[in-house]
């Protein structure tokens, strides 16, 4: 891969991570495919494993693009990185039947680690916290998503809707009373 | 202390590839978490695992005429996912801490999502199962308190010892925390310690206790490994 075709890859996730492009997600789409196609033929051993390893893959490029580090390695590192670990589960998940993945424990992606951990460490907690996440009218919900859930700052969070930085302010701040209100109603 | 025993290079390679056992690879990762050194050369092969991937020709695996009906498979997948509305990312989860000489001491971050048996004790060992369910491959926490000792004995298959915590001896050297002991059926050892150390261990068979009495103690293996 030459320099120019590695800092157009950075270029195209960052219009997916920024602009929700789908001609740059296509043309990641296009690069990529037929590589974790093969990889998926080769270590999994059947092609609908391997479609499945190419959509999971794809998919988590597709949402997390704003996630990669272009300081942190090459973007090509990045997907390979993440085609690993899934087909590191999709594999361990065929040998020993468990469902445990692991992965992203053994290898962390460029993932915002929690570690604070008080919050959101008990899971039916963070079973109820989503529930009142989708009473939220769409809007107020992506905001409330891309601040803390992606940890994207207010000012990404408003190139990447188009929207102006008010309007996200004000979206998270009715989204936030209205959280409080509901989980004040049900403790 | 500066860590003396890292994973050897091939070692590190088939970790980043993803192709060691999960006991082995949280092995691994919980070592790169304590070793700089490590962790970026791991990084340097991923770059160049990813390099090499690309170059792959792919193709070679399908038919021709196969072509025309994978892109339309694709289509559809891009379609797919390009549609599908957002929901909320799952947070990381926090590292799980245990309990050590009366302190809460946090465990590598691997070990997060991996189910464990409760604790035994017997003697001044204690040890949790880690259920991985690799066959052969056992996977364990085990703590041996300040004084504790392993009989002498080696190993059918190899035996890999993490330190997380603490120090111990043996007649080769003296190990701390992050370093990464690995032995075969060639190293005989008799792990002491004099401070009391919590190891990670993975061993793909059973050892042998090799001296006079310990031969009776196979049970002591049987429950560490």
């Amino acid at each position: 891969m030459t320099p120019e075709q590695s800092q157009q890859l950075k270029q195209w996730l960052s219009d997916i991570a920024l602009k929700r492009d789908k001609k740059a997600f296509a043309n990641i789409f296009k690069s990529f495919a037929p590589k974790i196609k093969g990889f998926g033929m080769k270590q999994l051993k059947s092609e609908s494993a391997a479609n499945d390893l190419l959509q999971d893959t794809m998919s988590i490029v597709w949402r997390k693009s704003h996630l990669y580090d272009a300081d942190k390695g090459a973007a090509t590192t990045w997907i390979y990185t993440i085609m690993r670990n899934l087909s590191f589960d999709m594999l361990r998940k065929a040998q020993t039947q468990k469902e445990d993945s692991l992965s992203d424990d053994i290898w962390p992606i460029a993932e915002v680690v929690d570690d604070s951990g008080e919050v959101f460490s008990d899971h039916l907690m963070s079973q109820q916290i989503a529930q009142y996440l989708d009473s939220l009218p769409e809007a107020q919900k992506q905001v409330v998503q891309g601040v803390y859930f992606q940890e994207m700052t207010q000012e990404q969070l408003a190139t990447q809707l188009e929207i102006p930085l008010g309007t996200v302010k004000s979206r998270l701040r009715l989204a936030l009373n209205k959280l409080k209100q509901q989980i004040e109603e049900n403790s | 202390m500066s860590i003396k025993y890292h994973p050897k290079h091939e070692l590190l390679s088939a970790f980043v590839a993803g192709e060691l056992p999960a006991s082995l690879s949280i092995a691994v990762s919980a070592h790169n978490e304590l070793c700089d050194e490590c962790r970026k050369k791991c990084e340097a092969l991923a770059e160049s695992q990813a390099i090499e991937f690309m170059k792959e020709d792919s193709f070679n695996e399908f038919e021709l005429d196969d072509f025309e009906s994978i892109n339309d498979e694709f289509d559809e997948m891009f379609a797919a996912i390009t549609t599908e509305p957002s929901r909320p990312e799952p947070l990381a989860k926090p590292c799980v801490n245990i309990d050590y000489k009366g302190q809460s001491l946090k465990l590598p971050r691997a070990l997060t999502s991996v189910t464990m048996s409760n604790w035994q004790k017997l003697g001044k060992l204690r040890r949790a199962k880690l259920e991985l369910a690799e066959g052969k491959v056992h996977s364990n926490l085990l703590e041996i308190e300040a004084g504790g000792t392993v009989p002498t004995h080696t190993h059918k298959g190899y035996e890999l010892t993490l330190l997380l915590a603490g120090s111990f001896s043996d007649e080769h050297d003296t190990y701390h925390a992050g370093d990464f002991i690995w032995l075969n059926q060639h190293n005989t050892h008799t792990p002491v310690t004099a401070e009391g150390c919590l190891c990670f261990t993975v061993a793909d068979d059973a050892q042998t206790f090799t001296q006079g009495i310990s031969k009776l103690l196979n049970p002591i293996g049987r429950f560490i490994y």
